[in-house]
């Protein structure tokens, strides 16, 4: 096991989320006056849809750890204790619900919509990409340059092109939303196909862009590999096709591949949380629309915070899983 | 460490061709080609270099010529009658608030590609110059350059600029994204520098410049900066495809001009006014197709140009 | 005897949309059973295609046009795409150059030896597998353990070995070695060479050998056939070809290795005036225990390059010395201390009694001018974005040699006159305008432009044509008669060291183990590091034969085993001082 790459991999991920919990609170302090102070004020103001002992609740819990009386430092050495226990605060625009309960109802549609979607198109796109290589004929040919203009197009377009086609004007799937507003949430049958009748739309447009990208990516990987001597004398010793395909060809390319797919992830991230926002669905996206919306910074905060470490995760998981797959990093480097 | 073999094996020495082994049929030899000849080739083998400068030059015409002949201010709310259709009037219709559509896509086009041009100069311009400096120099510069690089390479753009956008959502305009945005514009062109500057250091001619007495700075100016121009060129138009890439997304979120018709406000005001729901074809219809058309446009030109300017795939075209 | 394989009339020609390549034209050849026929030429020449032909692996967008290649009733470009398949492994077998890459690089050794015989229908239990894997690891050399592991655990030699293993394992009638030895360093070729010989002699079959080394085939193969353009130039014995040779173009090739010298004891040479030692005051450029150690990172081991060594060049009495050394040798992490380029790790590097890491402006403009190089590439030492003339003006001007821009102008002109060049052809060219040997020249004339005091000349002759070699190093070796300028000649070459030196320092893995004047190191070297490494060099003189040696498995060869560490310092070198090791 190569240690120094996981370890590297730990530290970086320290770094990032001391860096981004950094900027999440110096930001707003140092935009000109104290939006979040400000936003406060403002609801005070208004009275809006809070009530007045919501609002003064709201307002001694954040001078409590974020008042003016206390010197800076220790508010930023509470912000980041607090951010090291993943303790967001409360939501502004849903006070006294915590930011940690809305992410906490979000979270699992995200995750199930991306994880579903990007192993689906990675899979797919590799298989793809590598077939295109192989037997280059009409269907391959055309099909890449399509692939080519849906790998160039974000997801969400896509996205909004699918709602008014097979949406609107044919009618076919639903606009939005993770199921029907009149169906009761539960452990039925009804509701499970309910759930995936609404997921297909925003599933397909991931899908669609992002298949795109994994099979360009695999074609050249193929197209290095076919180059390489272990290719030539594989195919002077006359192996079959398939071995060569699979045992050969598939099994090189693929490594790069899984490579790559680390360092897309945040484009797949980005990707995915803007379909969710086309397409109203109940995850992070829409959640992170919302409190712009509603200038709900702890919550923005606490799903930027959230989406950053699953992103460090979900590499860390593959720095793990790669040596698995390539033997070459399995002892490190000799 | 020079790349000598450990053989004694020689090359054995070139001769000159007999006239039958290489026949060349019909046009000249490649090596006898011109520069335009050979970009010309060039494009044939590889379409999307062509396609995409097409597109992209379609969408400047559109947005440049589209000012001088259509009032754009046409494109601020209440300026028509609401939800048109298509007319003699408003020939791409008009929105749920008045606003006229062609004159908003053609407004947005230019305010789009403005945006995305200036965060990817300036972009470009500060990746650069770290790039080459920490390629070339190496040693702890490369090393705190590289870390702060990786650092921010594992959050997407977007994520911290949702933070940056959100805290100062009041004030932005169109200008003030493209330098939000330029914040971030700088790693990939930093990265992609180092690599090429990487490979290029220990090229020759820059240990023949060194005996020539140049400084470290000199040689990345007169001796690596001319060669990686058209390379640089490259990185610049897939910075500019990536600011315009964050620009719309964060505007799409809301996150953006509230007064200002990009294309991604114009995305965002679509949905929030339910344009689907409505039915309103003619206002979704022109910005996404042409949002599509630059994204596209983007992706071909940079991927032909990337294969035409990189010196290290540069072989196979020679 | 019934020859193996009989090919008549072989063409093969690659159709593009602007070329026709007739790359093999009208090739006849016959291979006995047990014969090893050797094929050379330039790369292009057709040889590589003409193997290729037989396997029915020419790459698009290459066609067979004419021919047959019978292999007793069996007519192998006669037959279908899976029926030639059926026989690759089976009856003809390729060995590649297995050094780099040739193995599928996720999979241990052992499968790569098994994968090919099921694909070829052989069905095996676990115990035979294993009898079989364990049998082919023997044959080629290799330790049993070897079959468990990946290619990139294995070095050089290791991995040709493995290819050998491979692609005997279901005992083919033909063998095609294409170059397998190239990438191996001189000693572990000679082994190589030798497993495979034995290899083939053991299953009694044909063998092609594909090369461009005329050492190698003269030491190696029965027969020659001399490739040019795509048409056979020569065939005959070994013997007959290199005795005899019958085409220009063969002699050519022969003429264009260099040969080495005839072992001999050293004469009894009377060193020069003052022997090997440099006054203080006299020192020109002298390297202080400087050793060289590259860092990889923070898990990982560093690098040794170069072990502390002392060298003294004499400002008053200019010589040549050659560092030789195989790849990897640290023979050119020591030129580029010499520059510069690189700071020492331990040590120092002294120039007109200053320590280079720590010199001020003016002096390491100075050092600079007096310290000059001539590289490897020619072609990457010019800037492709200026003419040649970039390469002159800035240093001239800049170290005042010239006063202004026409004086550096007529300074080049000189220059370029000095090494048999036309200047007014030269001046305002893109070095792909010109030849590998004129560009190299250019180098050469400008650092005479700059009258320096010391050159490091590293492999200045390894990518240029054989038949400009011997004036480049003329050039070099007037710079010392007429200029008085040293020269520190890098190179991998014995034969041209040997030629155009005064002093010859042997490098190993970072180290000096020998070092004396040409006639003591080369033609009677005493460590045994040098006698192996001259000892390995095939001559093109078939009558001098390599001496066999003991066919060792590679694991424990001498090649890994750090047994001599002593530096045998011979007979001293006038004009010069070396001292390994750091001071005691």
């Amino acid at each position: 096991m190569d240690l120094s790459r996981i370890i590297k991999r730990l530290v970086l991920t320290a770094f990032v989320f001391f860096g981004a919990a950094t900027l999440n609170f110096f930001l707003p302090r140092f935009s000109g006056g104290d939006p979040i102070a400000e936003r406060l004020a403002q609801l005070g103001d208004s009275g809006g849809t809070m009530s007045a002992d919501a609002l003064s609740a709201m307002i001694a819990s954040y001078n409590e750890r974020f008042g003016l009386d206390l010197p800076i430092w220790e508010q930023y050495l509470n912000y980041l204790w607090d951010m090291m226990r993943l303790d967001f605060g409360y939501s502004i625009a849903y006070f006294p619900t915590r930011v940690w309960t809305l992410i906490g109802q979000a979270l699992p549609w995200t995750i199930g919509l991306m994880i579903t979607t990007t192993l689906i198109a990675f899979l797919a796109g590799s298989f793809l990409g590598a077939f295109a290589v192989w037997r280059k004929n009409a269907m391959t040919g055309t099909l890449m340059p399509l692939m080519m203009v849906f790998a160039a197009v974000p997801f969400y377009l896509v996205g909004l092109l699918l709602i008014f086609f097979l949406g609107y004007q044919l009618r076919w799937f639903p606009t939005g939303g993770g199921f029907s507003p009149l169906v009761l949430p539960s452990w039925e049958l009804d509701f499970a196909f309910n759930v995936l009748y609404h997921a297909c739309l925003p599933a397909a447009s991931i899908v669609l862009s992002s298949i795109g990208i994994w099979a360009l990516a695999m074609r050249g990987m193929m197209v290095t590999v076919a180059g390489q001597d272990y290719m030539t004398f594989a195919r002077a010793r006359g192996l079959s096709d398939r071995r060569m395909f699979f045992s050969y060809g598939i099994r090189n390319a693929i490594l790069p591949q899984v490579t790559t797919l680390g360092l897309a992830l945040g484009q797949v991230v980005t990707g995915a949380i803007l379909v969710e926002i086309v397409f109203s669905y109940p995850g992070l996206g829409n959640l992170l629309l919302q409190a712009v919306r509603g200038a709900d910074y702890f919550t923005v905060y606490g799903i930027v915070m959230i989406l950053v470490l699953t992103i460090c995760f979900v590499t860390l998981v593959l720095d793990l899983i790669y040596p698995l797959l390539d033997p070459r990093v399995r002892q490190g480097a000799p | 460490m020079t790349k000598g073999h450990a053989s004694t094996g020689k090359p054995i020495p070139a001769s000159p061709k007999s006239e039958d082994h290489i026949i060349v049929l019909g046009t000249t030899p490649a090596h006898e080609r011109q520069f335009m000849d050979r970009l010309l080739s060039y494009c044939r083998r590889n379409p999307a270099f062509p396609i995409g400068l097409a597109l992209l030059c379609f969408l400047v015409t559109f947005a440049g010529f589209g000012r001088l002949l259509w009032p754009v201010e046409l494109a601020q709310p209440l300026s028509a009658t609401p939800y048109l259709p298509p007319n003699a009037q408003n020939p791409f219709g008009t929105d749920t608030q008045g606003r006229d559509v062609l004159a908003v896509t053609i407004a947005g086009t230019w305010l789009t590609m403005r945006t995305g041009i200036i965060a990817a100069a300036l972009g470009t311009v500060l990746g650069s110059a770290l790039g080459f400096a920490s390629g070339y120099f190496g040693g702890w510069v490369d090393n705190v350059v590289n870390w702060i690089v990786d650092v921010l390479l594992t959050v997407p753009a977007i994520l911290i600029l949702v933070v940056i956008a959100a805290s100062i959502q009041g004030q932005l305009s169109s200008l003030s994204m493209a330098f939000i945005i330029s914040l971030l514009a700088w790693r990939r062109p930093t990265r992609q520098v180092r690599s090429q500057v990487l490979v290029m250091r220990n090229m020759g001619y820059v240990d023949t410049a060194r005996l020539s007495g140049m400084s470290g700075f000199e040689i990345i100016v007169r001796e690596l900066v001319p060669n990686l121009l058209p390379y640089l060129v490259a990185v610049f138009v897939l910075a500019v495809s990536a600011s315009i890439l964050a620009a719309v997304g964060l505007q799409a979120m809301g996150l953006g001009p509230q007064n200002e018709p990009t294309l991604g406000m114009t995305v965002y005001w679509m949905m929030y006014y339910s344009a689907f729901l409505q039915g309103l074809w003619w206002w979704i219809v022109p910005p996404v197709f042409v949002i599509i058309l630059l994204f596209v446009g983007f992706y071909m030109l940079s991927s032909g140009l990337d294969e035409f300017a990189n010196p290290r795939l540069r072989q196979d075209i020679r | 005897m019934a020859p193996l394989l009989k090919v008549r009339d072989l063409s093969v020609s690659f159709v593009t949309d602007t070329h026709k390549i007739n790359a093999v034209r009208d090739v006849n050849f016959d291979i006995a059973p047990g014969e090893k026929l050797g094929f050379v030429g330039e790369s292009g020449s057709g040889k590589t295609t003409t193997a290729l032909a037989l396997m029915g692996l020419v790459p698009n967008p290459g066609r067979v046009t004419n021919g047959v290649a019978k292999m007793g009733d069996l007519d192998l470009l006669g037959l279908s795409r899976d029926e030639i398949k059926a026989e690759r492994l089976r009856t003809i077998s390729y060995i590649p150059q297995g050094a780099m890459n040739s193995l599928n690089p996720v999979q241990k050794v052992r499968d790569s030896v098994l994968d090919g015989m099921e694909d070829h229908g052989v069905r095996m239990g676990r115990g035979e597998r294993r009898a079989v894997v364990s049998e082919l690891m023997e044959k080629a050399g290799l330790p049993r353990d070897a079959s468990a592991r990946y290619p990139h655990e294995l070095s050089g030699g290791m991995k040709q070995r493995a290819c050998i293993a491979v692609a005997i394992a279901l005992k083919p009638r033909l063998l095609i070695a294409d170059e397998p030895t190239s990438a191996l360093d001189v000693i572990t070729q000679r082994r190589v060479m030798q497993t495979l010989d034995r290899v083939q002699g053991e299953l009694g079959s044909g063998l092609i050998l594909i090369g461009h080394d005329m050492g190698l085939m003269a030491q190696f193969v029965d027969r020659l056939v001399v490739m040019r353009e795509g048409r056979i130039v020569e065939v005959g014995s070994t013997r007959q070809v290199f005795k005899s040779p019958r085409a220009a173009y063969t002699r050519e090739l022969i003429t264009s290795v260099p040969a080495m010298p005839v072992r001999r004891p050293a004469l009894q040479v009377c060193a020069g005036d003052r022997p090997g030692h440099v006054e203080d005051d006299d020192t020109l450029l002298s390297l202080e225990n400087a050793s060289k150690t590259y860092q990889r990172g923070i898990f990982k081991k560093d690098v040794v390059a170069l072990k502390p060594v002392s060298l003294r060049f004499s400002r008053s009495n200019p010589k040549i010395i050659a560092m030789v050394g195989q790849s990897g040798s640290g023979k050119s992490a020591c030129g580029n201390l010499m520059l510069g380029f690189q700071k020492p790790t331990t040590g120092r590097i002294m120039f007109g009694g200053r320590d280079v890491a720590t010199m001020k402006r003016r002096e390491k403009t100075d050092f600079r001018r007096q310290v000059q190089a001539v590289f490897q590439d020619p072609y990457a030492s010019f800037n492709p974005f200026y003419t040649i003339d970039h390469a002159f003006t800035v240093p001239l001007r800049r170290f005042g040699v010239a006063a202004n821009r026409a004086e550096a102008y007529d300074i080049m002109a000189h220059s370029l006159q000095r090494v048999g060049l036309e200047p007014g052809a030269t001046f305002g060219s893109h070095a792909h305008q010109l030849s590998g040997g004129q560009r190299q020249r250019i180098m050469v004339a400008r650092a005479v432009a700059l009258r320096p005091k010391l050159i490091v000349a590293d492999e200045p002759v390894s990518m240029v044509d054989a038949s400009l070699r011997a004036t480049i190093l003329e050039n070099i070796r007037q710079l010392r008669d007429d200029f008085g300028i040293s020269v520190f000649y890098i190179t991998h070459d014995l034969a041209t060291a040997y030629r155009s030196s005064d002093g010859v320092i042997v490098l190993r893995r970072g180290r000096v183990v020998e070092a004396g004047l040409p006639d003591e190191v080369i033609c009677d070297p005493k460590h045994p590091y040098t006698v192996q490494l001259v000892e390995s060099i095939p001559s093109p003189d078939p009558d001098q034969a390599w001496a066999r040696v003991r066919e060792p498995q590679e694991a424990r060869s001498g090649e890994d085993a750090d047994t001599f560490s002593q530096a045998v310092i011979r007979s001293r070198i006038p004009g010069f001082s070396i001292r390994s090791g750091t001071a005691a």
